[in-house]
């Protein structure tokens, strides 16, 4: 270029051209007033050919816009500036990084700005890894931004869900007191139960005490008001026999009548003790393979006379080989009584039929029904006919014999066997009484 | 709010004149860079200096970088000074990029502004041709790298070195702290907004007239930018300075000075 113009004018001492690193000065206006052989050299070019140039021709593009925007404003400002970082631009286009130190001096009335500048190619390529480090921290940097949201999206809902789940504990520790509470009320009404159980226990006990205590009196009752009834009887048949002297009919007639009061009230006391026998665990029960069709063979003799006396038709169907394991004369005393109530409630002319068979929905149970086309039993009266001291319908029978414990009796005595006695029956056309007693298995 | 503005924007207002100048730095430096030129019309005008948020001593707790991503977060900033300071009839004084910075703040709110004066500016640095910015994207990528790199250093160099400043003492150790000493990140982003930035369209928008200075060699902003923008710009005036380079306030503030007055000369005596 115009090296040649500007070589003579050089204003450089010579002993720099042999310095390691460029030198170089330039005025205000951007114009090369002075530059070393090794700048020269170092930027691809002969020595003293910098000199005259803008210092923009030795700078690259972009050290250009640095230069101007940051560099030179700086220089400006502070009169010098240290280990800046610049690319120096070869003759060739090619660039050069350097580290440059500026100071501003004033020479024969201009403002100079000398530059020396070092070759940093291998700093260069280390501060190129610790910017490319640094700009991979700051991409990370912004993905971490990027995911700031979502987490602190994540995060909330995290927290709102611990909100939650601690709203619903503190419910659940409210439930568990309130539980607490109620378990300690369950705790103090099953105290109280069980108090009152043992209290039931207690009671029942006694009750039973005094049920037996009634049954052993009732017991020892009865035997004592038969002995003067015996006495009664025995006197009356003397009486009868003539003993103490000729007997008229009107004696005769009152003697009678003794002697069936006399029999009657055997019969109340009878019935009584029984009963109370019954009550209180005192009645053994002797049981046996009963014939049924046996067992009717002897208890219809007993019946004949009043089945007679009323002219009742009566019948008994007993299938051959039906038997029970009972007490032989318990489920006589049952049948009599059973026979006699029914012929007592059926009017003169009616039927009277008793009928055995197996159970068919239990083929273990033999059941022997007494039945009757009598007067029947009005149904709400029908559940009360087995209490004890009840008799049923009097207005039908005008004054009744018997004690009314006669079905009591009957059905505590069947129980008593393992079996039970109920009723059916429709007012007016009769009762069906069944005894139901253990079959004896078939062999 | 006014009061956050001021100490946001290290607002500095002097001057013993009315009318108020408003001086807004270009990318790089801070309102220091103003110390050759600002004082001459204190004697005629309200002189008010301030800093770019993200710039010298400015309120860098105030920096929003969606704000900041383009130059109308800049313009807002010169529109809140003013508003701060409730200027009108402002001479609107801007270097390189805040050439644009104030044509975007005198779109926006022309009543408040009298007068642009324009130092190096250009709607465009990057080439679109037939248009010429001077530049190549590529180049632009040569900046952004001198400038990664020279941060590296500059967090150690900065500090210690240039509290001795032998040539101006006058200068005040806390000017030369803050002096060019942004932050990198911040730095670099108005490196984007400032050189990537296509302002050509609000420039045949601009009311308020104008004063262009281009400098005679200035490749940030070559000839042919200063030309477009005058014939672009109505009632814009163009001044083609003696001075070379980017910064003919700081190198050649004589000149500057002068073609400023003469400029305004009429508007002072009016």
């Amino acid at each position: 270029m115009n090296a040649g113009a500007a070589a003579p004018g050089r204003s450089l001492d010579p002993l720099l051209d042999h310095a390691p690193c460029g030198f170089l000065s330039f005025a205000d206006d951007g114009t090369i007033t002075a530059a070393n052989a090794t700048l020269a050299a170092m930027l691809g070019h002969a020595p003293g050919e910098l000199e005259g140039l803008r210092i923009d021709a030795v700078l690259t593009v972009g050290a250009r816009l640095f230069y101007q925007t940051h560099f030179f404003p700086l220089v400006r400002m502070h009169g010098h500036a240290e280990e800046v970082f610049l690319v120096l631009r070869a003759a060739d286009g090619g660039g050069v990084p350097v580290l440059a130190n500026v100071a501003r001096a004033e020479r024969g009335g201009a403002w100079a700005n000398d530059c020396v500048f070092m070759r940093v190619t291998e700093r260069a390529k280390f501060e190129e890894q610790l910017l490319n480090a640094r700009r991979a921290a700051e991409a990370a940097r912004h993905e971490v931004e990027e995911h700031a949201e979502e987490l602190r999206v994540a995060n909330e809902t995290l927290e709102q869900q611990a909100v939650e789940l601690e709203m619903a504990q503190q419910q659940l520790e409210e439930q568990a007191v309130e539980l607490q509470a109620q378990a300690d009320t369950l705790q103090a009404v099953n105290d109280e139960l069980v108090a009152r159980g043992e209290e039931l226990e207690r009671q029942r006990a006694a009750a039973d005490e005094a049920n037996r205590a009634k049954s052993g009196f009732l017991a020892v009752m009865s035997h004592e008001l038969r002995t003067p009834l015996n006495a009664i009887a025995g006197y009356v048949q003397l009486l009868e026999m003539g003993i103490h002297g000729p007997v008229t009919d009107a004696q005769r007639g009152a003697l009678d009548r003794i002697a069936r009061s006399q029999n009657h009230l055997l019969r109340l006391i009878n019935d009584v003790l029984n009963l109370a026998r019954i009550e209180s665990g005192r009645v053994e029960f002797l049981v046996e393979e009963v014939d049924v069709a046996g067992l009717m063979g002897e208890v219809t003799p007993m019946v004949e006379p009043q089945l007679g006396a009323k002219a009742l038709a009566f019948a008994v169907t007993v299938p051959p080989g039906t038997a029970v394991r009972a007490d032989r004369e318990k489920v006589q005393q049952i049948l009599i009584n059973l026979l006699g109530n029914a012929i007592k409630f059926t009017p003169p002319g009616g039927r009277v039929w008793v009928e055995a068979a197996r159970d068919g929905r239990d083929p273990s149970r033999v059941l022997l029904r007494v039945a009757d086309s009598g007067i029947g039993i009005a149904p709400e009266k029908q559940g009360s006919v087995f209490e004890p001291f009840v008799q049923v319908d009097m207005s039908r029978t005008g004054r009744s014999e018997g004690s009314g414990l006669g079905l009591a009796i009957s059905r505590d005595l069947a129980r008593g066997m393992g079996g039970d006695l109920s009723l059916e029956s429709e007012p007016g056309k009769g009762s069906v009484f069944t005894l139901t007693l253990p079959a004896v298995a078939d062999g | 709010m006014d009061r956050d503005v001021l100490a946001r924007n290290n607002v500095r207002v002097s001057g013993r004149g009315t009318q108020p100048m408003l001086f807004a730095h270009g990318f790089g430096c801070d309102q220091n860079m103003w110390r050759f030129v600002a004082p001459a019309f204190e004697d005629d005008y309200q002189v008010v200096l301030f800093d770019y948020v993200g710039s010298g001593r400015s309120d860098l707790g105030a920096y929003d970088a969606q704000r900041y991503a383009t130059l109308d977060g800049y313009a807002q900033d010169v529109l809140d000074v003013v508003r701060a300071l409730d200027l009108r009839e402002v001479t609107l004084v801007g270097h390189s990029v805040s050439g644009m910075v104030a044509v975007l703040a005198a779109n926006a709110e022309p009543e408040r502004f009298e007068r642009l004066i324009l130092i190096g500016p250009s709607p465009r640095y990057v080439n679109d041709p037939p248009y010429v910015g001077g530049f190549e994207r590529a180049d632009i990528e040569g900046l952004l790298e001198m400038m990664d790199r020279n941060y590296i250093g500059w967090a150690q160099f900065l500090a210690p070195a240039i509290i001795k400043n032998p040539d101006r003492p006058e200068l005040g150790e806390e000017l030369t702290e803050s002096f060019c000493s942004t932050d990198p990140v911040v730095a670099r982003r108005f490196a984007e907004a400032t050189f990537l930035s296509d302002n050509r369209a609000d420039v045949p928008k601009v009311r308020v007239p104008a004063l262009i200075l281009q400098c005679s060699d200035d490749m940030v902003a070559p000839a042919e930018v200063g030309e477009y923008l005058h014939r672009e710009m109505p009632g814009s005036t163009l001044r083609v300075m003696q001075a070379t380079g980017h910064c003919p306030h700081m190198s050649h503030p004589d000149e500057t000075i002068e073609l400023m007055r003469a400029y305004l000369q009429p508007a002072l005596a009016a």
